[in-house]
């Protein structure tokens, strides 16, 4: 009996009929395709030094492909020549060479002299091809590093695709948008170049609700884009400016335009309270709050981060997300899968716990302290990191009856066991919270129920460990904690 | 992969290495066991040798030795399988396999890793190109902003070819379009079991390429060929080329040891070319058996008729030789018939429509009295590989003699070997006979079949896969002679034989049609598959050849029907 099984187990092996094998097999696969790859990539690689020739991946699937020559030599010929026809071929071919998925010769574009024909076809308003597909160009030369986007911008691009804008092709104006969004997003310096030039009037002035979703979600995205950086922040006129539209964008039901238009506030929240106070004042809180609770990723993310945002301002802007109901999606976000969202919650909350004792009243009612732990024992690092702090806030800034409640849903112990840690920033705001809280034994006169405790929970142990610490502030607080309260 | 310098990439990294050599049941891969044995011994290598008899058992002989051994050596087994999903290695585990077995799975082909495949490039491989049948789906997304979700957009995004949406439904499109060529390009690659250039031939050229190729070494090579021609798995065209290079091995071999003294010594070894009868074993036996039991002469005069007995005595007497001597023992025959006997044979061959009684092949002389032919070597090495004399009939036993009948100085037992392979043909010739005379042979449609009945004679014999295929194609020979059917001539056929009378299980091989030129192409493998799966038979496919399966006795008829649908 006991050897049949043993063949059966054998057949059932050779037979391959085992599901857990599928994985193996998969991770064989994917190593032996990723050493082709490699291979691949190599030839690939040394044929196109040869050449420039090889038509791109996305070209070979794509019908119309039909005798454009891609030798640079030829772009360069026809884009100088004085026939349409000829820089229109330049152009296009270009174009798809910059388009092509791996390694688009945009160096070499700019070295072949090339930019200023570019822009100088952008205003031939009875070229639209031509127009297009040298917008297209310049799009994806803009894309590169800092470097090729100083190129496209100093050969007089940002003019040439603000009047494009107006175009009454849309596709043409849609990729001026997107030219555009490209340079806001190099950073702070063209942002404002592009404000200074009107942009956002040009820009908003192409929002109806005729527009095309596709050409919204660019628009959206090129708005995020001349909101976001610091240092220094956009001007406030221009904020002002388009605050109301992005409202009124974040209230749409495509995806991608919540999303971008939500990372737009973000970034306008992140800053200064009076910053924070010119987003919360549209009444746009309750939306946000809103889209922490949607199911997409992309949407939620922006929305946490603008509600941490405002939280982190006046104790004013704190109330106000409360009131819009963000300690009831809190718990949820603690508990989501993603150890990001984790800990982006778990800030938040960190900042609302630093609040007056009424904003740490309604956190305890709303059932905020057990998710809290939960991150304090199983979140990551990151995680762990920004509830330890909301732990110390609370501490603080509680009430002797809120930092009992605290310590009897299991916080005290949860951060005993993160005195193990390395870092030693986080020791300190823990030994923060444990003197904060034998302050508030101290007014109940029970702080040798404390000490007790703390040495049940194994933590006498770890703060007397945590005087060896090379440290020298974590040594000093471990030791006066210790003289304070352990010393008989 | 394939390996081009078996040299550097094989046998100097085994050199300094603990090696596990995993051996099938066939001839060829005996023989080259042999050379790569003497080859390790010459450089001190230390290795395990372990028989397997069919994927099971290669299974366990993998699990048994994975721990202590990192290099294992398959010869004539694990090209024609996905190895690695088989045997679920670890990742350092290397495998070099020398297997005759075609197709070689594309798996083991591009493996660049774990599987080095010892297989001459230039035999007609047909592999498909690496594009057709592995796609890389690299870039997941392909509109350029789709990065990790919930991640801080882009500040900048390079807008790819036009319409995303437009290029992915041509993408897709473009990948089912894919799919389905990938699918026909693997069909028609898998289609057929085949088998490619010996293994040990291989290994002959691994000694040669290290100038430690001897006499011995030549003459297993020799015999590994010739196995594959005695049981019919290549062409006629590749067995003549590759005698060819053969025989300049040969010649080389002979002129390096012409000067020196010990040309004919006790225990010198002498090869030679020969072109010489295709009469099985007839050096050892006597003229008459050999001509009656060798499948070329019995079909060709239909011996199992009465017509067929006279016309080989008229045979006999037009070569005016006396009955007397044709039927006494080879050895002892008058000198002066055996001076150009054959000659005489071939003269008389040719009146009978015997145009091809005599082949290129080549013989050993060891010593002053024990000459061999290749073939006499094979036909004995498998009888005493398959050998069903002992109760116990232990397959490691059986292996062990068969390898030490290659050897020159085990004579006895090769000796031993002749005196089963006699046993055997004759066995092979009398069930051949009864199945002609009591059509046993059944046209299904696509394909002729035959199932031995428990009960038949020597039906033992025929329950192991070496013998029941040589059954095979003699029967097939001898159909086609017989029948006067012509489209029956043209198809192949299916033979089933009982295999373990207490599990209730048969044997069933199928072989390719007979013909002159027959590609040994065999398709019978995939419908196999395919068959048993339709009709969740239960069947065992372990041999190594796919055209070689085990089937539960009461499920043959629905097996065969589902064959018979499957192939018309």
């Amino acid at each position: 009996m006991s050897t049949n099984n043993v063949v059966d187990e054998r057949i059932a092996k050779f037979k391959n009929k085992g599901k857990d094998l599928a994985k193996l097999r998969e991770k064989r696969i994917i190593e032996c395709v990723q050493l082709r790859k490699a291979h691949k990539n190599e030839s690939f690689l040394k044929r196109r030094n040869i050449t420039l020739s090889s038509l791109p991946d996305e070209e070979a699937l794509s019908p119309e492909n039909d005798t454009v020559s891609f030798r640079i030599e030829d772009i360069i010929k026809d884009v100088n020549s004085d026939d349409r026809e000829a820089q229109t071929r330049g152009s296009q071919a270009a174009r798809k060479l910059l388009s092509k998925s791996h390694d688009p010769p945009i160096k070499e574009i700019i070295d072949a002299g090339l930019l200023s024909r570019f822009v100088s076809f952008l205003s031939m308003d009875d070229e639209p091809t031509l127009q297009f597909e040298a917008a297209w160009a310049l799009t994806n030369i803009a894309s590169g590093t800092s470097w090729h986007t100083r190129q496209v911008v100093e050969h007089g691009a940002v003019t040439a695709f603000i009047n494009l804008l107006a175009s009454p092709m849309l596709h043409i104006s849609e990729q001026a948008v997107w030219a555009l969004g490209n340079i806001a997003g190099d950073g702070t310096a063209y942002r404002d170049v592009l404000i200074e030039c009107n942009v956002i009037s040009a820009l908003l002035a192409r929002i109806s609700p005729d527009t095309p979703v596709g050409y919204l979600r660019n628009l959206t995205w090129t708005l995020s884009n001349l909101c976001r950086n610091k240092n220094p922040c956009p001007p406030l006129c221009a904020v002002q400016q388009m605050l109301p539209s992005l409202i009124q964008l974040l209230h749409l039901s495509d995806t991608d335009i919540v999303s971008d238009a939500c990372w737009a506030i973000s970034y306008l929240s992140d800053g200064s309270n009076d910053r924070i106070d010119v987003v919360v004042r549209t009444g746009i809180v309750p939306r946000l709050v809103e889209l922490m609770n949607n199911k997409e990723l992309c949407v939620m993310t922006p929305a946490l981060r603008s509600i941490g945002n405002i939280v982190s301002g006046s104790d004013l802007h704190t109330q106000m997300a409360i009131d819009a109901g963000v300690l009831d999606v809190l718990p949820k976000l603690l508990r989501h899968p993603k150890p990001t969202m984790q800990k982006e919650a778990a800030w938040a909350l960190s900042n609302i716990a630093a609040g007056p004792c009424k904003q740490i009243q309604q956190l305890i009612t709303c059932g905020l302290l057990p998710p809290l732990v939960e991150v304090l024992r199983n979140g990551d690092f990151k995680t762990q990191k920004e509830a330890v702090w909301a732990v110390t806030n609370l501490t603080s800034g509680g009430t002797v009856e809120q930092v009992v409640n605290l310590v009897q849903s299991g916080a005290l112990e949860a951060i005993i066991n993160l005195l193990l840690v390395k870092d030693a920033k986080v020791i300190l705001v823990i030994l923060e919270a444990v003197n904060n809280m034998f302050m508030a034994a101290e007014k109940l006169g029970e702080t040798e129920k404390l000490s007790l405790l703390i040495e049940e929970l194994g933590g006498l142990e770890r703060i007397e460990m945590l005087q060896n610490h090379s440290n020298e502030i974590v040594y000093q607080a471990a030791h006066n904690l210790i003289e304070k309260y352990f010393s008989d | 992969m394939f390996i081009t310098d078996i040299r550097k990439n094989f046998y100097d990294v085994v050199a300094n290495q603990r090696v596990a050599l995993l051996v099938a049941a066939d001839i060829d891969a005996l023989c080259a066991c042999k050379i790569l044995q003497a080859l390790f011994h010459c450089d001190q290598i230390q290795y395990t040798l372990v028989p397997v008899t069919g994927w099971q058992d290669l299974s366990t002989a993998f699990l048994e030795h994975k721990e202590q051994f990192r290099y294992f050596v398959l010869i004539n087994c694990g090209a024609n399988v996905d190895l690695l999903e088989m045997l679920q290695p670890d990742d350092d585990s290397i495998f070099f396999i020398c297997d005759t077995h075609r197709p070689v799975d594309v798996v083991n082909v591009y493996n660049d890793t774990q599987i080095k495949l010892l297989i001459k490039q230039d035999d007609d491989l047909g592999v498909p190109a690496y594009d057709d049948i592995f796609r890389d789906d690299e870039d997941g997304g392909d509109s350029g902003n789709e990065s990790d979700e919930g991640s801080e957009p882009s500040g900048k995004r390079r807008r790819f070819d036009e319409g995303a949406i437009e290029r992915r439904i041509e993408r897709q499109r473009a990948k089912r379009e894919w799919e389905a060529r990938r699918r026909e390009i693997l069909f028609d690659y898998e289609q057929y079991e085949y088998h490619g250039t010996s293994a040990a031939m291989i290994f002959f050229e691994l000694a040669w390429v290290l100038t430690k190729d001897t006499k011995d070494m030549l003459w297993w090579a020799i015999i590994g060929l010739t196995d594959q021609w005695v049981h019919d798995k290549i062409t006629h065209m590749k067995y003549v080329s590759d005698i060819a290079t053969m025989q300049r091995h040969v010649s080389r071999h002979n002129h390096r040891n012409e000067d020196e003294e010990n040309s004919l010594s006790i225990d010198c070894m002498r090869i030679s070319f020969e072109y010489d009868l295709r009469l099985t074993l007839y050096q050892h036996w006597s003229l008459y058996e050999s001509i009656c039991n060798s499948y070329y002469t019995a079909c060709c005069f239909k011996l199992w008729t009465l017509k067929g007995q006279k016309k080989l005595q008229e045979f006999l007497a037009d070569m005016g030789l006396p009955l007397r001597q044709v039927k006494q023992k080879f050895n002892s025959m008058d000198i002066t018939i055996k001076e150009n006997l054959r000659d005489v044979i071939e003269e008389s061959s040719n009146k009978y429509g015997m145009k091809d009684i005599r082949i290129q092949t080549f013989g050993v002389h060891f010593g002053f009295k024990n000459r061999f032919l290749a073939s006499d070597m094979v036909h004995a090495a498998a009888a005493l590989l398959e050998s069903t004399e002992k109760e116990q009939n232990d397959t490691t036993d059986n292996f062990i003699k068969a390898l030490n009948s290659l050897s020159r100085n085990n004579l006895d037992c090769l000796k031993a070997g002749i005196d089963l392979a006699k046993k055997k043909l004759i066995a092979i010739q009398q069930t051949v006979a009864s199945c002609i005379c009591t059509n046993l042979i059944l046209s299904q449609g696509p394909f002729l079949y035959c199932y031995l009945m428990e009960g038949t004679p020597d039906v033992k014999l025929f329950s192991k896969p070496l013998a029941l295929t040589l059954l095979c194609k003699y029967l097939l020979k001898a159909f086609v002679h017989s029948t006067r059917n012509k489209r029956c001539k043209l198809l192949p056929l299916i033979m089933a034989a009982p295999k373990d009378v207490e599990k209730g299980t048969v044997i069933v091989v199928g072989i390719p049609p007979d013909s002159e030129t027959s590609d040994k192409k065999n398709f019978f493998g995939r419908a196999f598959e395919k068959a048993a799966e339709s009709t969740s038979s239960r069947t065992l496919h372990d041999h190594f050849d796919t055209s070689i399966i085990e089937l539960k006795t009461e499920d043959r008829s629905k097996f065969l029907d589902a064959l018979i649908t499957l192939l018309s």
